[in-house]
């Protein structure tokens, strides 16, 4: 009697105690996790500070004559195999060059384009709005600038059991009326990993 | 022999820990990635794999110079230093951007960077605030996980 008690005891323990891992939240000021062999946050963040910093320090922001430029954001191709919102690389891009003060975007065109804009332009004949306070012609300013770019993966067989993976984010700045590009930088993320790990 | 040792000892307990890790006060070169000068020392080069073990040779931070000579005008730190270990060294870095008032500008850029120094070389770090406010700066350094 008293070993069956044990056993439903040690049974109530092992399927209660939980089997998998613990969930806890990731610290991401000084996150000391291990690599992964796809793309996490820290490699957005590496590749996004690095664009930063080359981008505003380069001179290709500074307006001849003081003002901002007005930039917006082209499409950044997403050339890898994982799903990616290339958002995430483009929206710490654009908050920085808000804040740095040396350009403002537009969500009038290009890939931020916010639709409302265009939708409030629309009601221009409906009798339900204030004409006065619906946006008049001619008033979205054009870009300067466009920020375009690319995010691509290149997988190798490193030895028999590991792989190699290779990601390279590209981004170029051009003028809009030129067509010429004023800057362009590259960064790259490599990673050694298990063939068994997959990097999608 | 026994002297000998004693005399290495000696060295070991006055020796670990007297090189300067880092010349500015503003970067923080931690333990596990700071060395000492031993490396060098005619008594310790024979020996100097047991040494570098023993005063944890490393990172050394020589100097750090914070100028705005872009060509944005944007506050920039250039930081020069050596690796006193035989091997290569790999780490990261983290800079922060101080206001006028000493409060962090929170920045996309101030992210932990990897750096790697290659064995008795010398290695530069380059950081650039997109902010134009930053008058000051405070460096971080941490293990390659």
């Amino acid at each position: 009697m008293r070993s069956r008690i044990l056993q439903m005891a040690a049974l109530v323990s092992v399927l209660a105690g939980g089997c998998g891992p613990k969930t806890t939240n990731i610290d991401i000021v000084n996150d000391d996790g291990k690599s992964v062999m796809a793309l996490d946050y820290r490699d957005f963040d590496k590749a996004a500070s690095e664009m930063i910093q080359s981008m505003v320090s380069s001179g290709a922001l500074k307006k001849q004559g003081g003002g901002r430029y007005v930039v917006a954001t082209g499409r950044i191709v997403n050339d890898t195999m994982q799903r990616i919102d290339t958002d995430q690389l483009m929206a710490k891009i654009e908050e920085e060059l808000l804040n740095s003060g040396q350009a403002v975007m537009t969500s009038a065109v290009g890939s931020g384009t916010d639709k409302l804009i265009h939708e409030t332009r629309e009601l221009r004949d409906s009798e339900e709005f204030d004409q006065n306070t619906i946006a008049k012609r001619n008033t979205l300013i054009a870009p300067d600038l466009t920020i375009s770019g690319k995010i691509f993966q290149r997988n190798l067989a490193y030895d028999k059991k590991r792989q190699q993976v290779e990601y390279y984010f590209q981004l170029k700045l051009s003028d809009a009326t030129s067509g010429l590009r004023y800057w362009q930088k590259e960064s790259l993320i490599g990673k050694r990993g298990s063939n068994k790990s997959v990097a999608w | 022999m026994k002297s000998l040792i004693i005399l290495c000892v000696t060295l070991m307990l006055f020796g670990v820990g007297c090189g300067p890790k880092s010349a500015d006060q503003r970067v923080h070169v931690r333990s596990g990635l700071s060395g000492s000068s031993l490396g060098n020392n005619i008594v310790t080069k024979p020996i100097r794999g047991v040494f570098e073990w023993l005063a944890g040779a490393g990172i050394v931070v020589d100097e750090a110079v914070m100028n705005r000579n872009n060509s944005a005008g944007l506050p920039q730190l250039f930081i020069t230093g050596h690796n006193t270990s035989s091997k290569t060294k790999r780490f990261r870095y983290k800079v922060e951007w101080l206001d006028a008032d000493g409060l962090v500008i929170g920045t996309r850029a101030s992210v932990w960077q990897p750096m790697s120094a290659m064995g008795k070389s010398g290695f530069q770090i380059k950081s650039v605030s997109p902010r134009p406010e930053a008058v000051n700066f405070r460096m971080d350094t941490r293990k390659w996980e």
